[in-house]
């Protein structure tokens, strides 16, 4: 979407209304000493002033925002938004700040911000975060671009109702061991994790795959983009269950299930997700990791909890 | 160039300021204080420059300001100093003094953004204060100059200039304030003029220091003679003749108290000029005076009308203003070069001009004694003194001996050495020690013409003395004892005649006419300035609508022509300010490609802003297979045309054009439910 002229709002910053006052200072001035040369530069100032305002407000006018609506986070930390900002003007767009002034943001004692300049003809993006204490979905309904430039004189500004949602897993927590398929062969967690080492050959790159498993060498040959696969990779898939947790209250489940959604990828595994009422059938990657936590995000919470 | 923060609107990093915000708004700071660097106190622009250098150098060396204690106390000294100096912060000079000195204080307790805020206002404020009491188009251009860079400098406080060039943060706020020229040229010409002050301000007493004064000593006139300085213009009116150069005497301070050195005019209570009777032409025209630190208007001869509105006659004819002309001021008068006297000369005016110090210059009061009983008559002996100076050995130099106690004395026995000066108190002596009243006149005397605007200049060189006697049953009437030795001063002027110490620069002009051209059209530029941007008001505003064919201007009619041109301004600045938002590439085979990739938005295929041609093309295709042929054979061209082999400036202008035509011709009709 890209702003609308309509929808930007303009006021004078308090050096602005200072500025004003100096200006009627000065006219007054010009006028009594009956100074031409002295009222030339007092308009001539004011004409300035007006001529700033007119560029604060195009500073924010038709420029294109996008955001990624969607976004993971855990509970107790940040969810982090990116905001790509768009100019297709041949000027450029200096000094835009993306706010986002969330109730949660507030009581944390801020407004996040971002100050992004989109050069011509090209994009920038910022990113703003706001502090997430509790697991579920935090939505925000819009969010802020405000812009002082050229002088600071004024300040311009305008909601961009872009829907910003927070899917906020529990925060990962629990000591207990992943659980594992091969756990029945009498190999831990901790070993399996160390089948990691053990290179198994190569396959195709797909996406979201951790930088440090790509092949390099083959890239830098000419050849296709290649992963590096280990023996821990192909193991069978193994389920992170809710009822395996069981005498863990319901919080503390959804905690060690998040840990272990996040150890798991990080292993590269193929795992699934079983919570009461959700199944996630195994599968690997971020799209999955995502869908893991937001079933946990999602998970209802206990009413009083 | 992106910064997340999670603390606030600003962080204080954000806020606090730069070396480089420091040094450019010092450097703007300094600028503005080298206008007013002669009328301010020079410990106020010590204490700018020097505190001005410790910030500097403190925040250099990565340092804040200076503690708080340490602030404040220079703060209250200062202002405590200045307050002793002025006695007053009412008023230009010293409100000036004060805000440069809050500047000062001020940088050097910068901070934040917000102290340059305060400093950037200070300049613009000092700017105008420079102005009000200034005339000249350089100044002003400078001081726009000035506002450039101030605003320049606000300009770089905005983090993405903060880092970048110079040159661009300059360009950048020139393009803004070259965007407010049409809409201040609209508003300085029909803003509404009150004519006169709102309120009173005291007065700052003006600076000019040249000028005649109100005495005359041996030698005064002569210093003024080595001045090239502009002492006033003049412009007769359509329809009056000109003076012939014999009588082009600008009258000025009238002097009566001699005490056989220095001649004098002692104040007196006004009291109304005794009536004349005209004769001869009148004589119209405006004169254009130079600010001066007196209050004597220079009219011709024998003024009968004025315009303005405050001046008085005195006595003997001068024309005053209650207050020193500190500022440039123009007056319309009319003048008669012969008049009479309507009623006789008073007795006090006839004891106060016939005076003469009885133990000064004694050999003079012998030869007037000498040549009154020789001559009864008062024209005879008029005509006696003048015959002297033309007969006898009189010189008329601008470098004359020095002269010491008696200097009538030695001047008419001994030197015979003298400027028009010497010659005007000598004859008005004499004439007052044979019983005939008379008084020294000082003036100027001729001018000169400038062909190219059609006004005369007179200049602190062309300044001249010269003598009134009272002859009964005519009134007061001119001597000008200099033209007794050579008639041709009057008739062409001081340079002309003196050979001697001449101003250097007058002798050089001479021997280069294209340059005392060069000279007069530049003059006739400043006195056009001056007559239409300086002396701009209400009836220049009607004149002006006039121009525009509207009837009957008057105020209000000036107000809404203000109005329409604020309206026509700001569509014109919106609209200039939004063209700008598109662009429009140079290259004609992108304007082409652009306008393919603004056709297929148009039927929803928005290209991405990444999106190769290759690239979009096979998605529209996905998108839209009816139009797949025509959009990738014209992305395929697009890419050999500009990524191909012989791109740049290989490219044949046909080819381009054949894309473009093809382009033109390429009209997408939306569909439904194909995407």
């Amino acid at each position: 979407m890209s702003v609308n002229r309509r929808r930007i709002y303009i006021i004078p910053t308090r050096f602005g209304i200072a500025l004003a006052l100096l200006l009627v200072a000065m006219l007054l001035a010009g006028l009594n000493y009956n100074s031409n040369l002295g009222l030339a530069f007092g308009f001539l100032m004011v004409s300035l002033a007006l001529v700033a305002m007119h560029h604060c407000h195009r500073n924010l006018l038709n420029v294109g925002v996008d955001a990624i609506g969607e976004v993971d986070a855990f509970a107790g930390d940040y969810a982090s938004f990116e905001i790509l900002l768009r100019n297709e003007a041949g000027i450029d767009r200096c000094d835009i700040e993306i706010r986002m002034d969330s109730t949660a943001g507030r009581a944390a004692g801020g407004v996040s911000s971002a100050f992004v300049s989109v050069p011509a003809r090209g994009y920038q993006h910022g990113t703003v975060s706001m502090p997430v204490a509790r697991r579920g979905v935090t939505r925000l309904e819009r969010f802020e671009l405000r812009t002082r430039y050229p002088f600071g004189w004024f300040r311009a500004w305008t909601y961009v109702h872009s829907p910003l949602t927070a899917f906020v897993a529990p925060r990962p927590g629990g000591d207990r061991a992943l659980p594992s398929a091969s756990a029945a062969r009498g190999t831990t967690a901790q070993s399996e994790v160390r089948g990691d080492e053990d290179f198994a050959g190569l396959r195709a790159y797909e996406a979201g795959v951790p930088l440090k498993h790509m092949a390099w060498k083959v890239l830098a040959r000419g050849g296709e983009p290649a992963v590096r696969s280990y023996t821990g990779l192909a193991a069978e898939p193994e389920w992170l269950d809710w009822t395996t947790l069981h005498p863990l209250g319901p919080e503390a489940r959804l905690s060690q299930l998040c840990r272990w959604v996040l150890k798991s990828e990080v292993a590269q595994r193929t795992y699934g997700l079983r919570v009461p009422g959700t199944e996630i059938t195994p599968s690997r990657g971020p799209r999955h990791r995502s869908a893991c936590l937001r079933a946990l995000a999602l998970y209802p919470s206990e009413p009083g909890a | 160039m992106s910064a997340a923060s999670r603390s606030g609107a600003l962080t204080p990093a954000a806020e606090r300021v730069t070396f480089d915000s420091l040094l450019w708004i010092s450097a703007c700071l300094a600028l503005t204080l080298l206008v007013g660097i002669a009328t301010l106190p020079i410990w106020v622009t010590l204490t700018v420059a020097g505190v001005a250098a410790i910030r500097l150098v403190r925040a250099a060396r990565g340092q804040d300001a200076p503690p708080r204690s340490i602030r404040l106390g220079l703060a209250a000294l200062a202002v405590g100093l200045l307050f002793l100096q002025f006695r007053t912060f009412n008023g230009l000079n010293a409100g000036t003094a004060l805000l440069t000195l809050i500047a000062g204080l001020k940088l050097l307790e910068t901070r934040t953004r917000r102290d340059i805020y305060v400093i950037t206002m200070i300049i613009y404020f000092l700017s105008l204060a420079a102005l009000l009491e200034g005339e000249s188009l350089w100044l002003l251009s400078y001081l726009i100059a000035v506002c450039w860079l101030t605003t320049s400098t606000l300009l770089r406080l905005t983090s993405s200039a903060r880092n970048s060039d110079w040159r661009g943060s300059v360009r950048h706020a020139g393009r803004i304030l070259a965007q407010a020229l049409p809409l201040a040229v609209a508003f300085w010409l029909f803003f509404p003029r009150f004519g006169g002050p709102l309120w009173q301000m005291p007065d700052s007493g003006g600076t000019a220091t040249s000028g005649l004064s109100d005495s005359m000593s041996p030698g005064d006139i002569n210093k003024l003679a080595m001045s090239d300085e502009v002492a006033f213009r003049v412009r007769f009116k359509e329809g009056s003749g000109t003076p012939p150069p014999q009588e082009r005497y600008w009258r000025g301070p009238v002097l009566h108290d001699f005490d056989g050195h220095t001649w004098r005019r002692t104040e007196s209570a006004p009291v109304v000029a005794p009536g004349l009777r005209f004769q001869g032409p009148a004589y119209r025209y405006t004169v254009s005076l130079e600010p001066s630190q007196h209050n004597w208007i220079f009219v011709l001869d024998w003024p009968s009308r004025w315009d303005a509105e405050r001046a008085y006659l005195t006595s003997d004819y001068m024309l005053m203003e209650p207050n020193p002309l500190s500022q440039p001021i123009d007056v319309t008068a009319t003048s008669y070069s012969h008049v009479q006297a309507a009623q006789p000369l008073g007795p006090g005016m006839r004891r106060r001009d016939t005076h003469v110090h009885a133990g000064r210059n004694p050999r003079s009061l012998r030869l007037a004694q000498e040549l009154r009983s020789a001559h009864p008559d008062d024209v005879d002996l008029i005509g006696a003194v003048l015959a002297m100076f033309h007969s006898e050995a009189f010189f008329y130099t601008l470098t004359p001996p020095r002269l010491a106690a008696d200097p009538v004395d030695e001047f008419l026995f001994d030197t015979k050495r003298g400027f028009c000066g010497h010659y005007a108190s000598a004859f008005a002596m004499l004439m007052r020690a044979a019983g005939i009243p008379a008084r020294v006149v000082t003036g100027y005397q001729g001018g000169t013409y400038n062909r190219f605007a059609d006004y005369w200049i007179v200049r602190q060189s062309d300044a001249h003395a010269w003598d009134e006697v009272w002859i009964e049953g005519r009134g007061w009437v001119r001597v000008d004892p200099t033209t007794a030795i050579a008639p041709e001063r009057v008739e062409h002027g001081l340079n002309d005649m003196v050979t001697e110490g001449a101003p250097q620069f007058s002798r050089w002009q001479q021997r280069t006419p294209w340059l005392a051209d060069l000279r007069l059209r530049l003059d006739a530029l400043r006195l056009l300035w001056r007559e239409r941007i300086l002396r701009f008001d209400e009836s220049s505003q009607e004149r002006l609508l006039e121009l525009l064919h509207i009837p009957d201007p008057d105020g209000q009619k000036v107000a809404l022509v203000l109005a329409g041109c604020l309206i026509l301004g700001l569509t014109w600045l919106t609209w200039q300010v939004r063209r700008e938002l598109k662009f429009t590439p140079r290259d004609p085979l992108q304007r082409a490609y652009e306008r393919l990739c603004r056709r297929l938005g148009s039927v929803r295929c928005e290209r991405m802003p990444a999106e190769g041609p290759e690239a979009y093309a096979a998605r529209v295709s996905l998108l839209r297979p009816d139009l797949a042929a025509p959009v990738t054979a014209l992305c395929r061209e697009y890419s050999t045309l500009r990524y191909g082999a012989g791109t740049g400036a290989g490219v044949a202008a046909a080819d381009t054009n054949r894309f473009s035509a093809a382009v033109r011709r390429f009209r997408p009709r939306g569909s439904r439910g194909s995407s």
